[in-house]
């Protein structure tokens, strides 16, 4: 009988008799202007386009008969249409949306949006746990070349020299011990030796939105999860064919001191992307090239990027689709390992000279090459019930030219996952599914080996009143090198309670991160000192809660979305020395607590034309001693992180300002006695749009502000990008 | 208008004090916990050289397993362009027995190999006319800079780890 059922699930609607028709239009704001790649959906079925260039959309194969349409665009909200499709005709509707000026996570007026936090389409005041957002605008306006550079103002997140902290959740371990989570379109892309983020395996240009959740979020998501989720979000593919090209330039500053001086010339950077489109149900494909060249703004700093990328989408009837997609992107750059201090290079009298490196360290480079394809099989079978089958493989290779030794390592990573969310009635929502995950390394100081991960997970979301209560755990099962599995089971329990204009929202979930092949199995030497295998390291875990509410003020033109939480953590893996046996070894040492506040301002249109934001993090992080009582700082994590950026918008132009601060670390490692300073950096922008054409000028760092955040590794100065955009 | 350049000197304002050029110490820096002292550096510089350490030992090693339980992690590397160099050692409070440079020969180092590539070149004597095996110069950092631990770092006087541990005598290696 069930398998009856998957059959009879699989038939294509249109076999059922019921004719299609087509529905037309275009997407425009209130001054009717074109909006470009606004999303136009039908809703309850896989549907869905986005608007060209001059804001036209088309919708084929729609189901005949009452269907209400989506139209939305982040940063200008959404409308529900309702409209009756002629069966075997066309019908002309036009949508209108209304301008916000918003980039980041403000409550409410994005419409349903995330994806991430509940693997399921959720509206905002539905989602348990803190999320943030970084639109494509957004991205287009910082004038960015790498997705880190994006996503390090979003409010919470910090990067420290590519690693990724939410809320403080990683620290600093040179690419090691990532308690992020990096997903592209929902697929797990942690490396499989490191475990560790690849922010360029994506071209900038491609992707449309980054969504950032907070917090543990092993309970759907399971290991890596520990401190949070981000995903990538490409664009949907519109239909007919169109093209963009992307061309940025920009140079570097020199240092604001003559003794510092260490070129004659000026750094410059640059790249081109260019992506080509086609789309006519039921095929649309997207292919992508890009390179780019920086010199860099120290001393051996030159980086050259080259990426190929794809994606494709097959619409097998109304209700599946599938999609397939994959990039190919290699680098060669040159290692500023540290900075240079007294004797190590020509220091001119200095302590230290932060532009330069050690001598010992020239020549130092390294060459990286990773790649990645999925396919998505999805499907919504009737109104109650979707799901979805992928299977992914994520290839790493890269090959350090360092002195006296190189380094070598080529790793997989291959998923699986099937997952359904079912919708029985208007009051639950139940979302299960299967994940599997094998990983492997061969390399000259990680050796060969394998890891497995088999999990399974559900949450069940549940209206009671107006509360919304949501359910859920996963169990992982995890082998390394064919061994005994080890199992970890991830909770978690939510809520979500609307008070008058605001919601509130609770959490408690657990979350864990399995060793890498890395952690176990690395075997080199550290400064003289060897490094020897753990092959028994065990998973770190957390146990996070977190409380938020979030209002709307002003008819709603002005946001507060405040956070407290608290996460407590056990057996963190840290390098531990044994000077009895002088070596390191990665261990299960450390407890930890990491508590604060997350707040978020925002307001559009108090003042004409004028748009803020305000995010604040505060951030309590101690190591506790094998009782509760804390003793030390926890390393790398400041104190106070705060983000204000406001844009003034008037017609086609535009013009902004932003200020990143993060306190002076309390403590870091290594290098505890070298000066330190609070970050305290300024960007400014403009953009100007006219037709297929965007420009885009920042000049980040604008103060030339000189600080590091990693010891003895220099934070990139004032730089000026200008970003020029032709869309077709 | 007033306003926002008001803002904006504010800001300016708030957002100075970055870092800047640090003239090499010539004394202490303040604010500096540890010990530093002037290296006076004898003898041509073997060409094999790597790199010249200067550690600090709580307690003199009692065998080679001892000698990686130096302080700091990181020791700080010396400058060998002039005959003398100010150093400055970051080190916690504490009485420290053995304040000594150490020279590396180039290679990987472990502790099969520790023998040859590494010499002891000098270390903080009380006078020059302490004779002991290791100096009786004791060494206490209380919250502040010590200063004065001066030195000579001798590279035709430098001794291998078997000068201090043969290798009968290796206990805890």
């Amino acid at each position: 009988m069930k398998r009856l059922w998957v059959v009879l699930s699989l038939l294509p609607v249109t076999l059922s008799g019921q004719a299609n028709g087509v529905v037309y239009g275009s997407v425009r704001d209130t001054a009717g202007r074109p909006i470009a790649m606004a999303l136009v959906r039908v809703q309850g079925k896989m549907l869905e386009t986005r608007a060209d260039s001059r804001g036209q959309y088309r919708l084929a194969a729609v189901p005949s008969g009452p269907q209400v349409l989506r139209a939305g665009m982040i940063g200008y909200g959404f409308v529900n249409d309702s409209v009756i499709v002629p069966p075997d005709d066309s019908l002309l509707h036009d949508f209108t949306l209304r301008l916000e000026h918003v980039e980041l996570s403000p409550p409410f007026i994005l419409g349903p949006i995330f994806v991430t936090a509940g693997k399921r389409q959720q509206s905002l005041e539905d989602v348990v746990a803190s999320v943030a957002l970084v639109t494509d605008s957004a991205i287009a306006r910082r004038a960015a070349n790498t997705i880190d550079e994006a996503v390090d103002r979003a409010p919470g997140v910090q990067f420290l020299n590519g690693q990724v902290n939410i809320r403080g959740s990683t620290g600093y371990v040179q690419g090691l011990g990532a308690r992020v989570l990096l997903l592209v379109d929902g697929v797990p892309t942690n490396q499989g030796d490191r475990g560790g983020a690849t922010w360029d395996l994506v071209p900038i240009d491609n992707v449309e939105r980054v969504e950032v959740v907070k917090g543990a979020g092993s309970a759907l998501y399971g290991s890596a999860a520990l401190g949070g989720v981000i995903n990538l979000i490409t664009r949907a593919i519109p239909d007919d064919a169109h093209a963009r090209v992307r061309v940025l330039g920009g140079g570097f500053a020199g240092p604001p001191h003559d003794v510092w001086k260490f070129r004659d010339y000026t750094g410059i950077e640059g790249g081109v992307d260019v992506t080509a489109s086609w789309g006519r149900d039921p095929f649309h494909g997207a292919v992508s090239a890009g390179t780019r060249h920086s010199d860099g703004y120290r001393q051996q700093d030159q980086r050259d990027h080259w990426q190929i990328a794809g994606k494709g989408q097959y619409r097998l009837d109304p209700v599946t689709r599938l999609d397939v997609s994959g990039t190919w992107a290699s680098d060669q750059y040159q290692v500023p390992v540290s900075w240079c201090v007294r004797g190590q290079c020509d220091d001119r009298g200095q302590a230290y000279q932060p532009f330069m490196v050690d001598t010992a360290g020239l020549g130092d480079h390294t060459r990286s090459d990773k790649g990645y394809v999925t396919a998505i099989v999805s499907r919504e079978a009737s109104s109650t019930l979707s799901w979805l089958g992928r299977g992914s493989w994520f290839r790493t290779d890269f090959t350090d030219y360092l002195r006296p030794k190189g380094e070598f390592a080529v790793a997989d990573r291959v998923g699986g996952e099937i997952r359904a969310v079912a919708r029985p009635d208007r009051k639950r929502t139940v979302t299960v599914g299967a994940e599997v995950t094998l990983s492997d390394v061969t390399s000259d100081i990680f050796g060969a080996h394998t890891e497995a991960d088999y999990a399974a997970y559900g949450e069940g979301e549940h209206h009671l009143g107006a509360a919304r209560l949501t359910t859920g755990a996963r169990i992982d099962f995890l082998a390394v090198d064919g061994g005994g599995l080890t199992a970890v089971v991830s909770p978690r329990v939510g809520a979500v309670l609307p008070a008058g204009r605001g919601v509130w929202r609770a959490s408690l979930g657990r979350g864990f991160r399995a060793p890498s092949l890395a952690e176990r199995f690395v075997s080199t030497y550290v400064s003289g000192i060897r490094v020897v295998p753990n092959p028994t390291l065990g998973p770190e875990e957390a146990w996070t809660v977190e409380v938020g509410h979030a209002r709307g003020f002003a008819d709603d033109r002005a946001r507060v979305d405040a956070a407290v939480f608290w996460t407590e953590a056990r057996h963190l893996i840290e390098p531990s020395i044994n000077t009895a046996l002088v070596q390191i070894q990665f261990q299960n040492l450390a407890r930890a607590r990491l508590a604060g506040l997350d707040l978020s301002l925002s307001a559009t249109s108090l003042l004409p034309h004028l748009s803020a934001t305000l995010a604040y993090t505060f951030l309590y992080a101690r190591e506790l001693a094998h009782d509760t009582t804390p003793t030390r700082p926890l390393a790398f994590r400041p104190r106070h992180l705060l983000t204000l950026d406001a844009d003034y918008a008037l017609g086609a132009v535009s013009v902004g300002a932003a200020l990143r601060y993060s306190s002076r670390f309390e403590r870091v490692e290594l290098y505890e006695t070298d000066p330190r300073v609070a970050a305290k950096v300024v960007d400014l922008h403009a953009g100007w749009t006219r037709g297929p054409l965007a420009a885009h000028l920042l000049v980040s760092n604008a103060l030339n502000y000189i600080y590091n955040l990693v010891p003895r590794t220099l934070e990139p100065v004032r730089k000026l990008t200008v970003a020029v955009t032709w869309t077709y | 208008m007033r306003l926002c350049v008001a803002a904006l000197a504010a800001l300016v304002v708030a957002c100075n004090g970055g870092l800047g050029p640090a003239p090499a110490p010539t004394s202490c820096p303040k604010n500096f916990t540890g010990i530093c002292g002037t290296l006076t550096i004898r003898g041509a510089t073997p060409e094999s050289t790597d790199v010249v350490y200067v550690v600090a030992y709580q307690t003199f090693p009692q065998s080679r397993g001892d000698l990686f339980s130096y302080t700091p992690l990181v020791p700080p590397t010396i400058s060998l362009a002039d005959t003398t160099y100010f150093y400055t050692l970051p080190v916690p409070n504490g009485r420290y027995e053995w304040v000594l440079a150490v020279w590396k020969k180039q290679g990987m180092l472990t502790i099969a190999n520790a023998d040859s590539l590494l010499r002891e070149a000098g270390y903080y004597k009380r006078s020059d006319a302490d004779t002991s095996r290791f100096g009786a110069g004791i060494v206490v950092v209380n919250s502040i800079g010590t200063d004065s631990i001066d030195f000579v770092v001798d590279f035709t006087n430098m001794h291998p780890v078997s000068f201090y541990f043969p290798a009968a005598a290796a206990v805890r290696e």
